[in-house]
């Protein structure tokens, strides 16, 4: 009981993660029906914009406390301004293109990040030698396509982990969990009180409509990219609170794990790119405890992962929460 | 934006070489002389530089602004858009000379070591482009719509055209430099753009149409040529080999996406279930089904297997529309993946070695003939990995063959119907879910029998080949090429695979690179290199009234 | 007016090609084709990746090359032949690495190749050059399977023309496991990343884990590329191991170190030479941490050392890497191979291939990295390996060092 518990934990702490990356394709998706493959790379970049704060603009020393917001701010400022430049210079001018189009631009940009992060990564030196053996610097045995070495992130929350109960829960699991819910319950706030929310709404459900009751369709559409950017960078940071490293090549999974999130709850819809994340990260932390041998273990669960998405999509075509597609062709 | 500034200036370089006008033949005259002249004459002090720099005769750079000089002729000939075509040629022998002028000066230290021949050339270049701006605007820059001409006429221009494209290639991969090949590249890209504003190439389209059968004959036959050009190495070869795999899939997948408009994200698995099949049933030592068919038994059964998952696949979720249908193809191609990677007796039934993966694949043997020999024909040495290319031009063909007659039925027309709106489609009483089921099976069918041949050339399978990525080159290769289009898939597979094998000289920043052509592709050019004519017109609203003529009215323009 | 605007336009162009021509300097013409004169040639082939992720160590494998032969040249190893490099780029992709191998091949000069880094390219690159009978000596293939010495009870050479100077994984395992079973542990926790290295590494720990007496309370793996372990972590804490044995690299084994003993396990995680890396203690590992691998710490062979300073003193860029010196060795087996099948010979020929193949099976030379000889399937002899742990001041510090049996 003791260990379903834990792992149900640890669900929800990996699915928060999904479903704050997830909110970005569904709110983009709502809007536009694009599905922007880019928006993991945003997540990569914005942890490492808060990475580029820690080491590069806050002295050394301060206060984890002082750091942290920085580091956050430095992350959402870093996502949100390559959202902006990815939204205006590549998406925007294929607004009208079918949707393959605006696919291989995502792919694309993809690549582009990725290979740029990848191209300011720190150069070996002699403090990378090993002991006192034949020195190799931060690249992986390259026994089976190793990538480049991942950059270390600062531990600002620390602490022995809280026990209730024979479960433990690190602080930072905490905290995650904890900003992750008050942002997605900010951001549902906004999309139905605000005015900019209720005009996203509208441009949603018809575009051309709403541009005739004096929306800036244009504008709406600009928005869902940053407020997606936004909490991406916020789960990048988180990614590399919990785990220590951060690398060019992690927006890619989270990525995948995170569209299948949003698909699951049903794409376009808010709560549902949430319920989608939680859903997915308990269902994967329970397929690598408790699925039937020889299926078990780490190496089939994101079978299992896509296995529910696919029965799921059999049942219910359009997801958990999603409404019925309505053909807009 | 940029389209806009690219108007400005141009508008402002006419009004630079108005006073020209009076002498516009004279100056054209003198500045052709002036490029013949500088481009036999000597552009470096030192030899070495892109191989023929100094020599008397024109090579390298120098033959491509001297070619790009007479391509200014172009601007005489009495056709629409006659204008734009000579000013393409004109502005790219300039910029060719310039950046060989510039390379020569990086490599010597300075712009001492640039000898007088460079020069007479910019000097020709700049006279011959003047005179071409000073010419009057006429009305009509669109590209001009030959005339059909007599059937005889038509296939000489086409076979023209395959021979040409077959020189083209082998020259390209003979140029050592990196940098040389890039001079190589825009060359020939300016001159085909030239000739595209004059209309050949939606004429050559025409021809080919008109005579498809002779034309893939012919193309075949071309590529079939390509080896006897090799003087036995297997360097290129093996590439071809990889680009003829590759094509094959890029077309089967072109019937998925590019006719019945289903986002397959996870075409590669069913390359992977073929050649798994194949690797599993070639006799390999380290397989473990111990069965050694013949090879024609296993690439039909390798197809059909494929074939069977992707009806089993796609089945029950046919029915879902657009991206979700992306998304569960991506898990498909994931679940395909990881199981292949776990079947090997330790985490599931021992099938697939795992991570090791099925290695030595033997050679294959058909009737005796032994595909792992170099043989020797007409008097050329073919080195062994022909053999495997020749294999794959009867596979493509086979693929060419199956998606020209679909794209050409009753089942072709549904499809194309779906892709562009479903619920008409349905409405008018095809069932789309069949339908949709069908390409699919046919889509993995072919894709199946690539892999099992494919698993022969790479003499070994591991999961590691059938990654998301591969899956997303894939599908580059069919937006790229242009989607629809049997020479889209298969220009777009040659350019994704033999660009990087040239483009070392990115080295570090290749992928970077690549990235960043793919966006641009899609800005400009969203329609790919080689359109289907009636996709064209959807990307470009301004080209639908120059083609009003050739095209029905009222074709559909869709916009998801 | 408009004369004055192209005035204007020209000046400047005008002026910056007067300083731009002050600025430079004539090129000296220098005489081409090989200096040495009459003297015949022969290369040796590197393949490698020189580019992408893992350029560092393709790198540090061409400059040992070249380091060797630029040795072999000024001592006139071989009379009468220069010795000349031919390096290509694989990508780490097995396709390019057999298209490149097709071109090596075709080179008439080329006698031997040192290549590859990856165990899967090797897959493909192997086969292309033994059909052309081109010896292919690898400074860094580990798996097991690609000499076929795996294949139990009907062990078979693969590939007549392949050897390895590295040590196989199947040596690594069972040394680990008697290290560990040496410190008192009984129960073993092995996770792996389901990777060719990874999975080959536990299989072996697992086997000799047990037939040393110990008990493996639990194997799973995780999926390369995941950072998140907690689910991996709270069933390995459930199972109560002394230690946990990694078969992986460190950029999954660091962050698993760290949230393992974050969740209160006591005991070391050990793993291969692939996270015996100081990134590996700086993205998380923890002191008490173990890895192997292959060979004797530096300062321990003088030979090595005098390869590190004429490395040095050789000024290449790159630093030579984890497998420069086996690339160096590699390369002076094949010279050493060459100085006996190119006698009394004058040009490079299918007959001079197979000879090289056939002393390359013959040579036992004293390396930078220990003696090299070669098994009956092209494998190296040498097995000497090291355990190294985590210390105080986050170093990895050698703790054992020992010839296998």
């Amino acid at each position: 009981m003791t260990q379903f518990a834990q792992q149900l934990v640890n669900g929800v702490v990996i699915g928060a993660l999904y479903g704050l990356i997830a909110l970005g394709y569904t709110m983009v998706y709502g809007i536009i029906q694009l599905i922007n493959f880019a928006h993991g790379e945003v997540f990569m970049v914005g942890a490492f914009g808060g990475l580029f704060v820690w080491t590069r603009v806050i002295p050394d020393g301060t206060p984890a406390g002082i750091a942290l917001p920085l580091v956050l701010l430095g992350a959402i400022l870093t996502s949100v301004t390559v959202a902006l430049i990815m939204e205006r210079f590549a998406y925007r001018p294929l607004r009208n293109a079918p949707r393959l189009a605006p696919l291989i631009t995502a792919i694309g940009v993809s690549l582009f990040l990725q290979e740029l992060v990848r191209l300011y990564y720190p150069r070996c030196s002699a403090a990378d030698t090993v002991g006192e053996s034949i020195p190799r610097c931060g690249v992986t045995q390259g026994r089976e396509y190793g990538a480049l070495t991942d950059q270390q992130f600062p531990s600002l929350i620390s602490g022995p982990n809280i026990k209730v109960g024979g479960v433990q829960i690190p602080r930072v699991s905490i905290f995650v969990v904890v900003v992750a819910i008050l942002l997605m319950v900010a951001l549902s706030a906004f999309v139905r009180r605000s005015r900019t929310g209720k005009a996203m709404q509208a441009t949603a459900q018809d575009r051309d409509t709403a541009k005739l009751m004096g929306i800036n369709t244009d504008r709406i559409i600009v928005v869902a990219f940053v407020l997606g950017a936004a909490l991406a960078g916020v789960a990048g940071v988180m990614q590399g609170l919990q785990v220590g490293t951060v690398g060019f090549k992690m927006g890619f999974l989270a990525g995948i794990k995170a569209f299948t999130a949003a698909v699951l709850g049903g794409i376009g819809n808010i709560a549902g790119a949430v319920l989608g994340g939680f859903l997915l990260g308990i269902v994967e932390v329970m397929a690598t405890q408790y699925a039937p041998h020889p299926f078990s273990g780490g190496a089939w669960r994101d079978v299992w992962a896509f296995v529910v998405l696919i029965v799921l999509l059999v049942f219910r075509p359009s997801g958990l929460l999603g409404e019925r597609v309505v053909s807009r062709s | 934006m940029i389209r806009r500034f690219l108007r400005r200036t141009r508008a402002r370089l006419h009004a630079l070489a108005v006073p020209v006008a009076p002498y516009r033949v004279p100056v054209a005259v003198l500045g052709a002389l002036l490029v013949v002249v500088g481009s036999w004459s000597p552009w470096a002090t030192f030899s070495g530089f892109a191989g023929k720099m100094t020599l008397a005769y024109p090579g390298g750079a120098r033959l491509y602004t001297l070619v790009l000089a007479a391509a200014v002729a172009l601007a005489f000939v009495p056709l629409r858009g006659r204008r734009v075509a000579g000013e393409i040629a004109g502005l790219g022998c300039l910029g060719l000379a310039l950046l060989t002028t510039l390379a020569i000066a990086k490599e010597g230290g300075g712009l001492v070591n640039v000898a007088w021949g460079a020069w007479v050339t910019i000097v020709g270049a700049v006279l011959l482009l003047l005179s071409l701006l000073s010419l009057p605007e006429e009305e009509g820059d669109e590209p001009a719509r030959l005339p059909d001409g007599p059937a005889f006429g038509q296939l000489v221009g086409v076979l023209a055209i395959l021979v040409t494209a077959l020189v083209v290639v082998v020259e390209g991969l003979e140029i050592p430099s990196a940098g040389q090949f890039l001079a190589y590249l825009a060359f020939l890209g300016l001159l085909a753009a030239a000739a595209a504003k004059l209309g050949v190439f939606e004429w050559l389209q025409r021809a080919a149409e008109r005579h498809r059968m002779i034309t893939l004959t012919a193309a075949l036959l071309a590529a079939a040529a390509f080896p006897f050009t090799q003087d036995g190495s297997n360097e290129w070869v093996r590439v071809g080999c990889s680009v003829g795999v590759f094509a094959a899939a890029a077309v089967g997948l072109n019937i998925v996406v590019g006719l019945a408009g289903l986002l397959d994200l996870g075409y590669i698995a069913f390359f992977g279930v073929g050649a798994y099949v194949g690797a599993s049933l070639s006799g390999s030592p380290d397989s473990n089904v111990r069965l050694n068919l013949v090879f024609l038994v296993v690439i039909a059964v390798g197809a059909i297997f494929a074939a069977v998952l992707g009806v089993l696949i796609g089945a029950p979720t046919l029915r879902l529309r657009g991206d979700y249908l992306a998304i569960v193809t991506l898990g498909f191609g994931e679940i395909f993946r990881i199981a292949a990677n776990n079947l090997d007796g330790f985490a599931g039934p021992k099938l697939t070695n795992g991570p090791n993966g099925i290695p030595r694949v033997p050679n294959l043997n058909l009737f005796g003939f032994d595909f792992g020999e170099s043989h020797e024909l007409f008097g050329i040495t073919l080195g062994y990995f022909a053999n495997y290319f020749f294999a794959e031009l009867v596979l493509l063909a086979f693929v060419i063959l199956a998606f020209v007659r679909l794209n050409n039925s009753r089942i072709g027309r549904a499809w194309v119907a779906i892709r562009e709106d479903e619920t008409a489609a349905s409405a008018m009483g095809i069932n789309t879910v069949n339908m949709k089921l069908l390409a699919f099976a046919i889509g993995a069918f072919l894709a199946g029998a690539a892999g099992t041949l494919n698993a022969h050339v790479t003499t070994q399978v591991s999961p590691d080949s059938y990654r998301f990525d591969e899956s997303v080159l894939l599908l580059a290769a069919v937006v790229l090429g242009g989607m629809g289009t049997i020479g889209g898939a298969i220009l777009g597979s040659t350019l994704l695979l033999v660009l990087p094998e040239k483009l070392r000289f990115f080295q570090e920043k290749r992928i970077l690179v690549f990235g960043i052509a793919l966006i641009l592709m899609m800005r400009f050019r969203p329609e790919g290199i080689v359109p289907n004519r009636r996709r064209q017109r959807e990307f470009h609203d301004d080209l639908s009234g120059a083609d009003a003529t050739s095209a029905p009215p009222g074709a559909p323009v869709v916009s998801t | 007016m408009r004369q004055r605007r192209l005035i204007k336009l020209a000046a400047p162009v005008v002026l910056s090609a007067l300083v731009l021509a002050a600025c430079g300097d004539k090129k000296e013409e220098t005489p081409g084709g090989n200096g040495g004169g009459d003297n015949k040639v022969v290369k040796i082939g590197v393949i490698a990746p020189l580019s992408g992720d893992l350029s560092a160590l393709g790198l540090g494998i061409k400059n040992g090359v070249d380091l060797a032969i630029k040795q072999a040249n000024d001592a006139k190893k071989i009379p009468g032949w220069t010795i000349q490099l031919a390096d290509k780029d694989d990508t780490a992709t097995a396709n390019v690495g057999a298209t490149v191998a097709a071109a090596l091949a075709a080179d008439e000069a080329v006698a031997g190749v040192v290549g590859t880094l990856n165990s899967s390219v090797a897959e493909q690159v192997a086969p292309v050059l033994n059909q052309s009978k081109i010896v292919m000596v690898s400074p860094a293939n580990t798996g097991v399977k690609l000499t076929g010495r795996d294949k139990l009870p009907n062990q078979q050479r693969v590939y007549a023309n392949y050897f390895r100077v590295a040590t196989t994984d199947d040596v690594q395992g069972p040394f680990a496991a008697q290290y560990l079973l040496g410190t008192g542990a009984k129960k073993l926790a092995i996770i792996h990343d389901k990777k060719t290295y990874g999975q080959g590494l536990a299989t072996a720990v697992d086997a000799e884990f047990k037939k040393g007496g110990g008990t493996v309370v639990l194997t799973d793996t995780i999926n390369p590329g995941d950072k998140l372990f907690s689910a991996i972590v709270t069933k390995i804490v459930n199972a109560k191991p002394d230690a946990v044995y990694y078969g992986g690299e460190f950029p999954e084994a660091a962050p698993l170190s760290k949230q393992l003993h974050d969740a209160g396990f006591k005991g070391p995680l050990m793993g291969g030479d692939g996270i015996y890396s100081q990134k590996f203690i700086d993205n998380g590992g923890v002191v008490s941490d173990l890895a192997t691998s292959v060979g004797a710490p530096t300062d321990k062979l003088p030979s090595a050392q005098a390869f590190v300073e004429a490395y040095s003193k050789a000024g290449y860029k790159e630093p030579y890497e984890a497998y420069g010196a086996y690339a160096y060795d590699a390369a002076n087996v094949i010279i050493e191979a060459l100085s006996k099948a190119l006698v009394g010979k004058d040009k490079v020929d299918a007959a001079v291939r197979q000879a090289v193949i056939d002393e390359t099976q013959k040579v036992s030379i004293s390396g930078v990295t220990g003696q090299v000889a070669f098994d009956p399937f092209g494998d190296t002899t040498t097995k000497v390996l090291t355990v190294y742990g985590v210390d105080a001041s986050k170093k990895w510090v050698a703790k054992k060092t020992d010839t296998f049996k």
